[in-house]
């Protein structure tokens, strides 16, 4: 089976300075969910923004679903993230003087055409019909989050990229994300995302651990858990 | 999507919004006035000017006829050497008649006033002439006729709408009494006031006159006393006669054709160039005209009058380009300043939309359209208030009863202000704009 994510070598170097990350290579098949784990500056972020198209690595190369994501130009990089990717990230990010459903409707508008029906099927879906025309300021962290997922799925993405979605987050409410990650993945999509906790971090098929820069070998999270 | 996108965003960033709907508003409010003075005003303006004296003087064609023998002088005693009074009225009948702001006739002889030797003037003071009525229609000499229509009532001229700028202490005397307007410097010689009776002696023969303004002109005027016409012809025994008329007439600058056409005389021009310079009020043109209603009249130009009328117009204008110009850079640059501030704080808000997917066609239109709509609410508040402030202008410096605007011109002025504005607002947010294209989504959102 073709990898859904393809990295060889991949080298960010912060202004010849910092070594984010180190020749890094991975492998990511369709269907599963990595997390993405390391101490705080391991090059986590680096390495999720490098498979979004929001970032060049200094050298090496990144395959996603068959493109090569390097060569493309500035205004295909932005195609790709509509159409390939979705985003979330920890400091959820929404347009504070859009609601919860025109936010997921910006990301379709970007991507073709704002169809509210559909949007709002996708707020429904994250459990959020009552709050569908509420503010950004006047939703909970969790529920913020929850638009995000929404916003991220409006698309129909290859993969869900996330960086830290729970880490601003109660118990609560990462319950609430989590399982609504496991849906997604028991529906077949590609996941990746980035926790600093181990507790997240065993929910997923497999664990990449990060060390300045470099992945450790890596081992099933199944074998994790049984330990 | 993209109109509640819009709509949102202009309504969040209010202060924001208003600030740049003033800036532009300001630069479009002297646009709009500049526009309405250049097409409006300048006109009002020009007849202004003109109420400055008189640009045209008509004298008998047939003065030049003096013939000299053995050091006697014979004017030709045909009574050709005066002009017809009653021919006067026909002034307002020409093509360019609306460009005939006033006219006055005069005539004039030494008299002897209380002993002293001084030049008497018959002329109108503020005389309602009715207009000739009927059709007219002018033929070109390549066959096209053009109807005029007739002019109804009546219509106010004579000296004291020729001579605005006169200083005239008491009253102008009416035209149905035998009152007289003395210059300065003689009432002062002679120590006449207002309501003064003077005696006017005429060859041999005396009448009393009432003293009823005294008038300072700057001028010969003020060694000069006036009397109504009708009173000058009595007492000259010259009964419907006047020696010359001065004109205050609209004129267009001369350009290459009016040289051309008082260089070889009109009716040497090819027959659609004719019709182009009859049609266009040159001074030529008019006085041309003039000769044509009134007969046995000569025109003669006093061209220095309306030449220093229009270099006064051209500067006026340059003036007001200047200002007009010096305003749209400031708002230029206010827009841009406000811009820069502006999406500085969005940035994130704008890494977001790149992260989402946004290319920067998408972000391109995104704040051009924002920019476009506040420029076009700046343009609009701003026509009006150019409109306020044209009125204003003309009310106050050239003390007009307000701006007859013409609506074909009102027209014109609306689209070119909503252009200057939508420009300025475009040209001031694309730098700033283009600037805030390049963040890189990563740097913005980044941390928090
Ligand atoms: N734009 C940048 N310029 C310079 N150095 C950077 C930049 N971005 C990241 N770094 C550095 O690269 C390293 C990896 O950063 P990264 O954000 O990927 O870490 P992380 O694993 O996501 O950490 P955290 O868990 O705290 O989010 C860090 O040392 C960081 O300081
Ligand atoms: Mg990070």
């Amino acid at each position: 089976m073709e990898p859904l994510i393809l990295l060889e070598e991949l080298t960010k170097n912060y202004d010849g300075k910092v070594l984010a990350l180190d020749r890094v290579s991975l492998q990511v098949y369709p269907g599963e969910w990595v997390a993405v784990m390391g101490a705080s500056g391991s090059g986590k972020s680096t390495l999720l923004n490098m498979i979004a198209a929001l970032d060049r690595p200094t050298s090496g190369s990144v395959w996603v679903n068959g493109e090569d994501v390097l060569s493309l130009s500035e205004e295909e990089r932005a195609r790709f993230r509509r159409e390939k990717v979705g985003l979330i990230f920890q400091h959820f990010y929404l347009i504070p003087y859009l609601t919860a459903l025109e936010n997921v409707m910006l990301a379709q508008y970007f991507h073709s055409m704002a169809d509210r029906e559909e949007a709002a099927q996708a707020v429904h879906e994250v459990g959020l019909e009552q709050r569908m025309s509420h503010y950004p300021s006047e939703l909970s962290g969790g529920e913020q989050q929850r638009v995000c997922i929404a916003r991220a799925l409006i698309n129909q993405p290859k993969i869900l990229l996330a960086d830290e979605p729970t880490g601003n987050l109660d118990a609560e409410n990462e319950e609430i994300v989590i399982a609504i990650f496991r849906r997604l993945h028991r529906a077949g999509l590609t996941l990746l995302f980035v926790t600093h906790d181990p507790q997240i971090g065993t929910q997923a098929d497999r664990i990449v651990e990060l060390e300045h820069g470099r992945i450790l070998p890596t081992f099933p999270a199944k074998a994790l858990r049984s330990i | 999507m993209l109109g509640c996108l819009l709509a949102k965003s202009l309504w969040r960033g209010k202060a924001r919004t208003v600030l740049v709907v003033l800036s532009v508003a300001t630069a479009s409010t002297l646009v709009s006035a500049f526009l309405n003075i250049a097409f409006t005003v300048s006109e009002e303006m020009a007849k202004e000017l003109r109420s400055f004296g008189a640009n045209i003087l008509l004298v008998p064609k047939s003065e030049p006829l003096e013939i000299a023998i053995g050091g006697l002088r014979f004017v030709s005693p045909e009574e050709s050497a005066y002009l017809e009074e009653g021919e006067l009225p026909r002034l307002r009948t020409i093509f360019w008649r609306h460009n005939i702001v006033a006219f006055a006739p005069f005539l004039s002889q030494m008299v002897e006033v209380e002993g002293e030797q001084a030049l008497l003037v018959g002329t109108w003071f503020d005389r309602e002439i009715p207009i000739p009525e009927g059709k007219r229609f002018f033929a070109f000499a390549n066959g096209s006729r053009r109807e005029v229509a007739p002019d109804k009532g009546t219509f106010h001229t004579g000296l004291k709408n020729l001579s605005r700028w006169w200083q005239v202490e008491g009253q102008w005397p009416r035209e149905d009494e035998d009152g007289v307007l003395i210059g300065n410097e003689l009432a002062r010689r002679l120590k006449v006031g207002i309501n003064d009776r003077i005696r006017v002696a005429v060859e041999g023969k005396s009448v009393f006159l009432s003293v009823r303004g005294i008038a300072r002109t700057g001028g010969d005027e003020e060694k000069q006393i006036f009397v109504h016409l009708k009173l000058a012809q009595e007492l000259f025994k010259l009964p419907g006669k006047m020696e010359r008329v001065q004109v205050s007439a609209l004129v267009t600058p001369d350009n290459a054709l009016a040289a051309r056409a008082s260089r070889i005389g009109p009716a040497n021009l090819p027959p659609e160039e004719y019709e182009t310079w009859y049609c266009t009020p040159y001074l030529g043109s008019v006085i041309y005209q003039i000769e044509e209603a009134i007969p046995n009249t000569k025109g003669k130009a006093i061209r220095q009058v309306s030449e220093a009328e229009g270099a006064f117009l051209g500067k006026m204008r340059l003036t007001f380009i200047l200002v007009v110009a010096v305003a749209v850079l400031v708002a230029l640059l206010a827009v841009m300043a406000t811009m820069v501030t502006a999406l500085f704080e969005r940035r994130q808000e704008i890494g977001l939309m790149k992260a989402l997917g946004a290319d920067a066609k998408q972000l391109g239109l995104l704040f051009l359209l924002e920019a476009g709509l506040t420029g076009m609410g700046g343009g609009i508040v701003g026509y009006f208030g150019g409109l306020a402030l044209a009125q204003l202008l003309s009310v106050r410096t050239f003390s007009l009863g307000g701006l007859g605007f013409s609506l074909s011109l009102q027209a014109a002025i609306l689209p070119i202000t909503l252009l200057a504005a939508v420009s300025v607002a475009l040209l001031g947010s694309f730098f700033p704009a283009k600037e805030a294209m390049r963040l890189e989504p990563v740097k913005t959102l980044r941390g928090n």
